[in-house]
Formats: C-alpha cells, sequence, structure tokens
C-alpha cells in the first residue's frame, strides 16, 4: 500500500488510517449515490452500465488494485506498461509518474498476505449475497407474481443489485486492505 | 518497545530483537527494508511482532545481521543482549530464560 495518493499533480498524505477510512466511506457514497441517480434518470437502463466505467475511474484514481495507481499497489506485483505517450485524462488529473520506484508496485511477502486475506473476506460477503441473488432471480423466474409486492419491477430490482455487486466486487478488497491497515509509520 | 525488546509478541506471537539489533548498527526502517527486498513498513510489523516472516525472511535477517534466527526470533521474551553477552544476569527486570538462544550457543 502507498502512503501517498497522486492527484491533480499533489501528492496526499494518507499514511493515517483514519484518512483511509474516510476516502473509503466516501468512494461508497459516491457509489451509492450514482446508484440513486441511475435509478432517478433511467432505472440504469443505460446508466447501469456507466457506473462500471465510474468504479474501475474510482479503482483508477483512489483505490488501486486493478491498475498502477490509487493507494493500494497492482494485486499482479506486474509494472505499470510503458506507453509512448501520456492518456489526456492522465494529463487533465496529473497522476502520472514518469518512472514508479519498484516499491510502488511490487508487493512484499506481508502485503501479498494482507491481499490474499482481503479477498477472503470480501468473496466470503459476495459469495452469500451472490447467492441471495440468484435466489431472487430463480423466485422470479418460478413464479414472477409472488414479487409483484415489491415497489419497483423484480427485473429491475435484479439488475440494480447485480450492478451494485459488481461494484462492491471491484472495490471491496481494496476498501478493506484500506480499512485495516494500521497508520503508517514514518521510516526511521 | 524498550531496549531488550518487545514487551508482547504482537499478533505473530513471535519475539523478536529487530528494532535493537537495527538501533545498534545505526540503519533506518528503509536502509533494512531494500536489504531485505520488503517494504519498510514490513519491518516496523516485524519489529511490533505483528507480522511473523517467512522462513526466507527470517533466514535473510540473520545472514543480515550475521546471527542464527534464534537469535533474532524467539518464542519466548528475549534477555537483554547485554545480560546474554557479559553475563550481568541481575537484572529483575529482565525476562528469565531464553533456551532456544542457550542451546545454539
Amino acid at each position: 500500500m502507498n502512503a501517498e495518493l497522486v492527484l491533480l499533480g499533489r501528492r496526499i498524505d494518507m499514511a493515517a488510517r483514519s484518512r483511509r477510512r474516510w476516502l473509503v466511506v466516501l468512494v461508497y457514497l459516491v457509489l451509492a449515490a450514482l446508484m440513486a441517480a441511475g435509478w432517478f434518470l433511467d432505472h440504469w437502463r443505460e446508466t447501469g452500465f456507466l457506473l462500471f466505467f465510474a468504479t474501475l475511474l474510482i479503482n483508477r484514481l483512489f483505490l488501486g488494485g486493478y491498475y498502477f495507481g490509487g493507494l493500494i499497489k497492482p494485486f499482479n506485483g506486474k509494472a505499470p506498461r510503458r506507453t509512448e505517450g501520456i492518456s489526456d485524462l492522465q494529463l487533465l488529473l496529473r497522476v502520472y509518474r514518469a518512472e514508479p520506484h519498484e516499491s510502488e508496485y511490487r508487493n512484499d511477502e506481508r502485503e501479498i498476505d494482507q491481499r490474499g486475506r482481503a479477498h477472503y473476506l470480501a468473496y466470503q460477503g459476495l459469495t452469500l449475497a451472490l447467492v441471495g441473488l440468484a435466489g431472487l432471480a430463480n423466485f422470479h423466474a418460478y413464479k414472477p407474481s409472488l414479487l409483484a409486492w415489491l415497489p419497483i419491477p423484480a427485473d429491475q430490482l435484479i439488475y440494480g443489485l447485480t450492478t451494485a455487486l459488481v461494484g462492491l466486487a471491484l472495490t471491496l478488497p481494496q476498501a478493506i486492505l484500506l480499512w485495516t491497515e494500521p497508520d503508517m509509520e514514518a521510516d526511521g | 518497545m524498550n531496549h531488550e525488546g518487545q514487551k508482547s509478541p504482537g499478533e505473530s506471537g513471535l519475539y523478536n530483537r529487530i528494532a535493537v539489533l537495527r538501533a545498534e548498527r545505526g540503519i533506518s526502517r528503509q536502509q533494512l527494508a531494500e536489504a531485505m527486498d520488503v517494504n519498510y513498513q514490513t519491518i516496523g510489523f516485524l519489529e511490533r511482532g505483528d507480522y511473523s516472516p517467512s522462513l526466507k525472511l527470517a533466514l535473510s535477517l540473520g545472514e543480515y545481521f550475521s546471527l542464527p534466527v534464534e537469535a533474532i526470533f524467539s518464542k519466548k521474551p528475549l534477555r537483554p543482549l547485554s545480560e546474554q553477552v557479559y553475563g550481568m544476569g541481575g537484572s529483575k527486570a529482565a525476562p528469565q530464560s531464553e533456551p532456544d538462544m542457550e542451546e545454539s550457543e
């Protein structure tokens, strides 16, 4: 895990656990707000797809994990791909780093251990949620009339829950890591 | 943490002398981390006993400090190095035994 977040050309100190916890809360509040906005705009017909990309962007800028960028080092521990230029988005947000140090992307044995534990915790919850969702979908397919009491159509609810679950699957391991890592000490 | 080492074994259940050895040699966590090829935060976790190192890392630490692994890590509280080396065993505050270390000598 990196102690600093690079955003808009500025290095933001995220060594304190309380700051990282605030970031996690903020990220999920933003995702929940986007979900709610998607419902009011078009019942997620098109915005559901955009939510997926919003989650990827949040990962890229703040959480990390699947990319080089954000606080969590890439889960695969590989160096970022060398590209000829810098993308417009990277340029706009000034999130690029000319030559990252190996310690910024390579996980050591403790970090790999933590990564595994975070994924285990995350997927325990996600698997339960997936089982519940599959049960709801089967229930709906078997006897749609039984879900008629729901305030929104069942297929829309299932789609919305699936979208939320995808968002969680893409962010929960990183959120657990950010939430649980104690305050990072300065070198000394 | 006092000069003798950890007061409690942390989450790993292991006591260690890494902080003392590092202080004796005047090296920073960053320098030790670079030598061990780990993140400097991991050195902090090791020193507090919150992380149990792999055998490879434990052996690397032993090699780095030119000490046997059991001189660095122990399942029981470690005695102060001065007491152990010079035999000034009068300290009441020091933990009583360290069979792992004695066996190795």
